[in-house]
C-alpha cells in the first residue's frame, strides 16, 4: 500500500535530480575537479567565442603551469552576469565588456584587485590599465568602434560619424540598439554631431530621431550586421574593427573607417568574482591573458585586439586589427558609471523618441 | 491497491506543477503587485497609459491575428485534402507538414533573410521577370515577421483540423447531397460547423504561439517591436525584472480573454459542439 508513495518520492527525486543538471547546463565537467586528487578547479566566465584558440593557447599553458583545471561558463554578457548576481554559481574569474563589469562592480560582485600581483599590467596601453577604477580588473584587449561601408551600395563616401546623417543613406543603414555595447556610444556621437562640445542629452536623442529614418534596423548582434551586408539591406553602419574580415567574407566592397570625429573604445574586462576561493590564482590568470605570449598570438589569430603595447605585428597581421599607440591612444572612453547610471532612462528615450 | 489511493498517482505530477509552474507564477505576478511594500496596480496604470507600450501591443495584436487568420486560411484547405487521404499517404504528407517544426527557428529565420532580403530569392525573381524595378522592403517589417509565424505554426493548425476533419462522418455529407443541397451548401452546413472544435483549439495555439514569440520577431522584424523583445529588453539588458514581470503578467491575461472570447464565439457557432 505504500508503494505509490515511495514511486512517487522517487519520481520526484529523479526530476529534482534532473532539474539540478539542467540548472548547471552552463558549466561544463562541473565535478571534474573535486574529486581528481586535489588539483584545484578555476571556474571562468567568457563568451565562448573562438573557443579552440582560447583552450590551446591560453588555458592548457596555463593548467600545465598551476596543475589545475580550467572549467568553463559561456554565454553573452548580460547572462553570465545576471547568473553570477543571483549568486548561482562559482566563477572566480569573469571576462566581461567594460558596461557589464560596471553593473557587477555596482552590484559589488567583484573582489578588489591586487594590482602588485599584475606584472603585465605596466605594459598595457593607459586607456587599459583601470578601465573601471582602481580597484578592478584590467582591460585585456582595446577594439575600435568605427564605421563600415559599401561605397558603391551607399552610393557616397562616408569618413566621419555625421556623414551617417546623409540623405544618399536614407534607407541603407544600421544602428547598435540602445541596449547593445556600442549603442550608449551612438549618443555620445549624436551629440558630438549635434555641434556641442560637452555631452548634451537632448540634442544627440534630437539628432538620432533625424537618423531613424535612415535607418533598416538596430541590431544587437554583429551577426545581424553582417546579415544586413550580405543581404544588401544595409550599406553603412558602427561595427567594431575586428569584425571587419568576416564583413568582407559577406560584402568584399566593405571598408572600415576611422570616423574624424574619432572612434570609441570598446573594451573587455577581467574581473575576480566576489568569493572566489582562488583569488590568487585567478589573478595569475588574469595576468597572463594580459602577457606579451597570449596577447599576441590572440592578435595574430585575429582574435582579439591587443592592449599590451609590446605586442608587434607586420601590417598583413594588422589587418582589421585595432593596433599600435597612435590608433589606441586617440580612441574615446565613455565613462561607464554615467552610462550605467542613464541608461534606463535613455532606453526609454530611445524608445519613444527615436524609434518611434 | 485501494481505489481511495488511486490519486496518489497523481501527486508527483502536481507536485511538480506546484513546484515549477504555480509557484514561480504566483511570485511573477505577486512581484509585479508590491512597491515600497505597499500592494498597488500602479505598474499596471503606467503600461497602459504609455502610447508607446500600446503601439507595441498592437503591432504585436496585429501580428498575431494576421498570422492566425492566415493560418486559417491556408490551412484549412490543406486539412480537408489530407483528412481525405487514405492513411499511408496521409501519414507522409502530414509529416511532410509538420517538418519546420522540426528545424530551430534561428535557422528558419536565417533562411527567410535570404529569401526576403534585397539581394534574395524573392527580389530577384521579380526583377528577372520584370515585374518590379526596384527590390520591395520585406525582410525587417511587420509583413516579415507574419510570413515567418506562419510558416512556423502552419503545422499546428494542420495537426487538430486534420484530427477533427477525420473523425467528421461523410455519410453526414452524403446524406446532405441526397437532400438536395449542394456540394457548397453541404460544406457549409456540415463540414465547417463541425470542424470549429479544431478550428478553436488550432486558432488558440496558433494566436498565443505568434503573441509570445521572441527569435522569429527578433530576426525577421525591423524597427517595429513586438511584447516578447520588448520583454526581454527589459528583463536581459536593463535588469528590470518588475517591468518584465509586468508586461508577462499583461500577456498572459490577454491570452485568458482571447481564449475566452474564442471558446464564446465558438459556442455561438456550433451551440451543440
Amino acid at each position: 500500500m505504500k508503494k505509490p508513495w515511495i514511486k512517487g518520492l522517487m519520481t520526484c527525486t529523479l526530476a529534482a535530480l534532473v532539474l539540478a543538471g539542467c540548472g548547471n547546463g552552463g558549466s561544463e565537467d562541473s565535478s571534474a575537479g573535486g574529486s581528481s586528487g586535489g588539483q584545484k578547479k578555476l571556474v571562468v566566465s567568457t563568451w565562448g567565442f573562438a573557443e579552440d584558440f582560447y583552450s590551446k593557447e591560453v588555458y592548457a599553458p596555463f593548467e600545465k603551469e598551476h596543475n589545475v583545471k580550467i572549467v568553463l561558463e559561456t554565454g553573452n554578457n548580460a547572462d553570465r552576469l545576471s547568473k553570477i548576481l543571483q549568486g548561482s554559481s562559482d566563477v572566480d574569474v569573469v571576462y566581461l565588456s567594460d558596461y557589464y563589469a560596471q553593473q557587477g562592480i555596482e552590484a559589488g560582485a567583484f573582489e578588489k584587485i591586487d594590482r602588485s600581483r599584475l606584472s603585465n599590467l605596466d605594459a598595457l596601453y593607459d586607456i587599459a590599465k583601470a578601465p573601471n577604477g582602481e580597484d578592478y580588473g584590467p582591460a585585456y584587449t582595446i577594439g575600435q568602434l568605427g564605421i563600415a561601408y559599401d561605397q558603391k551600395a551607399a552610393g557616397t563616401t562616408v569618413s566621419s560619424w555625421a556623414d551617417l546623417w546623409k540623405p544618399e543613406l536614407k534607407g541603407k543603414v544600421t544602428m547598435p540598439s540602445i541596449t547593445s555595447t556600442s549603442g550608449p556610444m551612438m549618443v555620445d556621437a549624436a551629440s558630438k554631431v549635434a555641434g556641442s562640445t560637452e555631452f548634451n542629452e537632448d540634442k544627440a536623442f534630437a539628432k538620432l530621431a533625424e537618423l531613424n529614418p535612415s535607418v533598416v534596423k538596430y541590431y544587437s548582434q554583429t551577426s545581424e550586421f553582417i546579415n544586413m551586408f550580405t543581404q544588401g539591406e544595409a550599406a553603412a553602419g558602427p561595427i567594431m574593427q575586428m569584425y571587419l574580415g568576416d564583413l568582407k567574407k559577406a560584402d568584399p566592397n566593405v571598408e572600415f573607417v576611422t570616423p574624424s570625429e574619432g572612434a570609441y573604445a570598446i573594451i573587455n574586462t577581467l574581473n575576480v568574482v566576489k568569493g572566489s576561493k582562488n583569488k590568487e590564482l585567478a589573478e595569475d590568470f588574469i595576468n597572463w591573458q594580459l602577457s606579451q605570449e597570449v596577447q599576441e598570438k590572440a592578435a595574430k589569430a585575429k582574435v582579439d585586439s591587443p592592449a599590451n603595447r609590446n605586442v608587434s605585428l607586420s601590417a598583413e597581421e594588422a589587418a582589421a586589427v585595432t593596433y599600435g599607440s597612435s590608433v589606441v591612444e586617440k580612441l574615446q572612453k565613455l565613462d561607464m558609471a554615467f552610462v550605467n547610471k542613464n541608461l534606463k532612462s535613455w532606453t526609454d528615450r530611445f524608445n519613444r523618441e527615436v524609434t518611434k | 491497491m485501494k481505489k481511495r489511493y488511486l490519486y496518489l498517482l497523481l501527486a508527483p505530477g502536481l507536485l511538480f506543477l506546484a513546484l515549477f509552474m504555480i509557484v514561480p507564477l504566483i511570485l511573477t505576478v505577486g512581484s509585479t503587485l508590491f512597491k515600497d511594500g505597499s500592494f498597488t496596480f500602479g505598474i499596471y496604470w503606467q503600461f497602459f497609459k504609455d502610447s508607446y507600450f500600446l503601439d507595441i501591443l498592437g503591432t504585436t495584436l496585429l501580428v498575431s491575428v494576421a498570422t492566425t487568420l492566415l493560418c486559417i486560411l491556408i490551412g484549412f484547405p490543406v486539412a480537408y485534402y489530407l483528412s481525405m487521404m487514405p492513411p499511408r499517404k496521409k501519414g507522409i504528407l502530414l509529416a511532410l507538414a509538420i517538418f519546420p517544426l522540426l528545424t530551430s527557428s534561428v535557422v528558419r529565420s536565417f533562411s527567410w533573410m535570404i529569401i526576403l532580403g534585397k539581394n534574395g530569392l524573392v527580389n530577384n525573381i521579380l526583377i528577372k521577370l520584370g515585374i518590379i524595378h526596384d527590390p520591395l522592403s520585406i525582410l525587417y517589417t511587420p509583413t516579415a515577421m507574419i510570413i515567418g509565424l506562419v510558416h512556423l505554426f502552419l503545422p499546428l493548425i494542420l495537426i487538430t483540423l486534420v484530427g477533427v476533419l477525420e473523425s467528421i462522418d461523410h455519410d453526414l455529407v452524403r446524406a446532405a447531397q441526397s437532400l438536395g443541397a449542394s456540394k457548397l451548401t453541404a460544406f457549409r452546413k456540415i463540414v465547417i460547423p463541425l470542424s470549429i472544435p479544431g478550428l478553436i483549439v488550432g486558432s488558440i495555439l496558433v494566436f498565443v504561439g505568434s503573441l509570445t514569440a521572441y527569435t522569429t520577431p527578433a530576426l525577421l522584424g525591423g524597427k517595429k517591436r513586438v511584447v516578447a523583445t520588448f520583454l526581454y529588453q527589459n528583463a536581459i539588458t536593463l535588469n528590470d525584472w518588475q517591468a518584465a514581470s509586468a508586461i508577462a503578467t499583461i500577456m498572459m491575461i490577454i491570452t485568458f480573454i482571447v481564449i475566452g472570447l474564442m471558446n464564446k464565439a465558438a459556442a455561438k457557432f456550433n451551440p451543440k459542439g
